[in-house]
């Protein structure tokens, strides 16, 4: 029984590293890679967070 | 005038990522390679074992017993390990210079560059 | 488009999805570190026996009420991914925060480590209890690492939701066998008799060394702010949730020492592998038992799953500010995750999964949250003094400054004298590593930084530049 689930751990083990891979691999070339750069740090704060008394 | 930092290639990027891999590898790897590595704990069995030597008491033995451990001997090595905590005192400073050295170091080169920071963020200081 | 960012330019800008609330902050922050009272905390046991356990437990929980009040006040104002990396960039300056990026990265990808080697032999002692012997272990520590990077790769939400069910499950059987056996479900009766008999065994020298491993019940709360960018209103769920992880951990922390303590001897629980599962084993009670196998296997992976969390927002913030290649520093255009990050951080925890010894893994990540510690002691100070607190509004301000800094400080001492006493090898070239880490970045890899765009706050130029 134990042999079986060693398999099955392999199987699944490659099958989400696929899934991601696949993933990335799909998102890296519809999209431009400065749109996925974009974020910036601190735009909550700009938004939201002021932090003025 | 903001500075303006060069492009950095792909090849680069990709070097100072196994750069940084290397040193973090290296770092865990080589007090083992070394065989510096952990703090055993040496067993000092004794002779002839029962529950009453090792010191343990009927409450405990009953534990011992919930363990799966209901022979004195094996659980001799087990009870009778101590560390060692004798150290040497200039290992001690060796230690205390690297880690206060380190941090002063740290914050006194970071001070260098965020002032560069404000500068550039804020303008210069007025005087 | 929803949480796309329209700037004056006219580009869109992709940024992280704002969707948590105070009770996702409290599993991110319990959920790391709760596996800690179900391994590794006993150690301390061993290091100095009973008493110098509950002083460590005590100490240590000292220690970290400090850390949560003095990260709560700072995070509240520097709401950004990446936490302690983004305030010491704001504080102290862009060395400090590489390194501070760096010991998250560590400290919570050797945890992550840590967290898969023990999936794997907890899954070898089940088998072990079939008559199955020899189980390989590796496709389960993969296994464990390549979903939960999924899960993380898939959004935040889901993954910190599934979180929440499993930390609350994990906290639950603790009370549950807490409860079980002061009802007296017990086979066998609670003893004590070792603090009169044996107090001290290694003398006051032992509480020290214990300290080593009493801070395991503990370690990795501070990981909380890492999800600032993500939560809904950072000012209030983080100070929030990270306060009450802290008492959870307090309330957890003392009900394990009680237990384990009372129902084995010291010496077998100063080595034991699994030793809340051992209590219930002790009590023989099969239900206990299965609860608390239960509890084990779902502190580990909700460990593992918050440290993939924290070391990949880490990566990834480090990555935005060129600290580390650009690439890493992007953002899935639909699940809102810092994919690249979370993927290239997969292959590294394996490494030391599955090739490094559990106790050197370890040591690394005590080491390097150690670090962190002593860094907030003076990142408070020059917070308080560069903006006072009339200067600019913050979402939290804790009571008594500077008395926790203070204290946070030596006990901080303490417990690298404590580390030594084991680890002094270990210690030293950590130190080494980030020392050289440290040339390199302020002599190669600083050039390739923007100056002006790391300060990202809207705050007034700090008193005295």
């Amino acid at each position: 029984m134990w042999n079986i689930l060693e398999y099955a751990a392999w199987a699944l083990s490659a099958l989400f590293g696929v899934l991601m891979l696949a993933d990335l691999i799909r998102i890296d070339t519809t999209y431009d890679n400065e749109l996925l750069i974009s974020s910036r740090e601190g735009e909550i704060e700009a938004t939201a967070e002021r932090h003025e008394i | 005038m903001a500075y303006e930092p060069p492009k950095q290639s792909l090849a680069g990027q990709i070097f100072d990522v196994v750069t940084l891999l290397v040193l973090t590898i290296g770092a865990l790897y080589i007090p083992l390679y070394l065989g510096l590595a952990g703090a055993a704990k040496v067993p000092n069995p004794i002779a002839n074992p029962t529950w009453e030597s090792l010191g343990q008491n009927a409450t405990e033995q009953q534990q011992w017993a919930a363990l799966g451990i209901t022979d004195p001997a094996a659980a001799n090595d087990i009870i009778t390990a101590r560390f060692d905590y004798s150290f040497s005192w200039s290992s001690l400073i060796v230690m205390a210079v690297l880690v206060i050295g380190y941090f002063v170091m740290v914050v006194r080169l970071s001070d260098r560059e965020y002032r560069e920071v404000i500068e550039e963020r804020f303008g210069t200081k007025r005087r | 488009m929803e949480n796309v960012t329209s700037t004056a330019a006219g580009t869109d800008r992709l940024r992280l999805l704002r969707v948590l609330g105070p009770a996702h902050v409290w599993a991110l922050g319990v959920g790391i570190v709760l596996v800690g009272e179900y391994m590794g905390w006993n150690f301390s046991v061993g290091k100095g026996g009973m008493i110098a356990g509950l002083m460590a437990c005590w100490v240590a929980g000292l220690l970290y009420t400090c850390v949560a009040m003095i990260d709560s006040e700072v995070t509240s104002t520097v709401a950004a991914a990446g936490g302690q990396y983004a305030q010491a960039k704001h504080i102290v300056g862009p060395l400090m925060a590489f390194n501070v990026g760096l010991f998250l990265v560590m400290a919570y990808t050797m945890l992550e480590a840590a967290n898969a080697i023990t999936v794997g032999f907890l899954l070898d002692t089940v088998a072990g209890m079939q008559g199955q012997t020899g189980l390989n272990q590796q496709p389960f520590i993969v296994l464990a690492i390549m979903f939960l990077a999924w899960l993380n790769y898939r959004g935040v939400l889901a993954t910190l939701t599934f979180n929440l069910v499993i930390t609350a499950i994990a906290f639950i059987a603790i009370i549950a066998l807490f409860m079980s056996v002061q009802l007296g479900a017990s086979a066998v009766p609670l003893d004590f008799s070792a603090i009169t008999s044996d107090p001290l065994p290694y003398g006051w020298v032992g509480i020290v060394a214990s300290l080593h491993f009493g801070l395991w019940y503990y370690l990795g709360i501070e990981g909380t702010c890492q999800a600032a960018e993500e939560v809904r209103s950072p000012a209030r769920s983080l100070p929030y949730g990270t306060m009450a992880g802290i008492m959870t951990l307090l309330i957890a922390a003392t009900m394990t020492w009680y237990i384990c303590s009372g129902l084995m001897p010291w010496e077998y629980l100063g080595q034991a592998g699994t030793p809340l599962f051992d209590a219930a084993r002790v009590t023989g009670n099969t239900s206990l038992m299965v609860l608390l196998f239960v509890g084990t296997a779902f502190a580990t992976l909700a460990s593992a799953n918050g440290c993939i969390n924290d070391a990949s927002r880490a990566w990834f913030s480090m990555s935005r500010d060129r600290y580390l290649p650009s690439w890493f520093g992007a953002v899935h255009p639909v699940y809102r995750t810092p994919y690249r990050a979370i993927v290239f951080l997969v292959p590294i925890a394996l490494i030391f999964a599955l090739g490094a010894p559990l106790d050197q893994v370890v040591t690394f990540s005590i080491l390097s949250g150690l670090l962190g510690y002593t860094f907030m002691t003076f990142n408070m100070v020059m917070f308080r003094n560069k903006w006072p607190l009339d200067k600019i509004k913050r979402g939290y301000v804790h009571p008594f400054h500077p008395l926790p800094t203070i204290v946070l400080l030596i006990l901080c001492s303490t417990a690298y004298f404590a580390v030594f006493l084991g680890y002094g090898t270990q210690l030293s070239a950590m130190m080494c590593f980030y020392i050289v880490a440290s040339l390199w970045f302020h002599f190669r890899r600083y050039k390739f930084v923007r100056r002006g765009d790391q300060f990202t706050m809207p705050w007034p130029k700090p008193h005295g530049y």
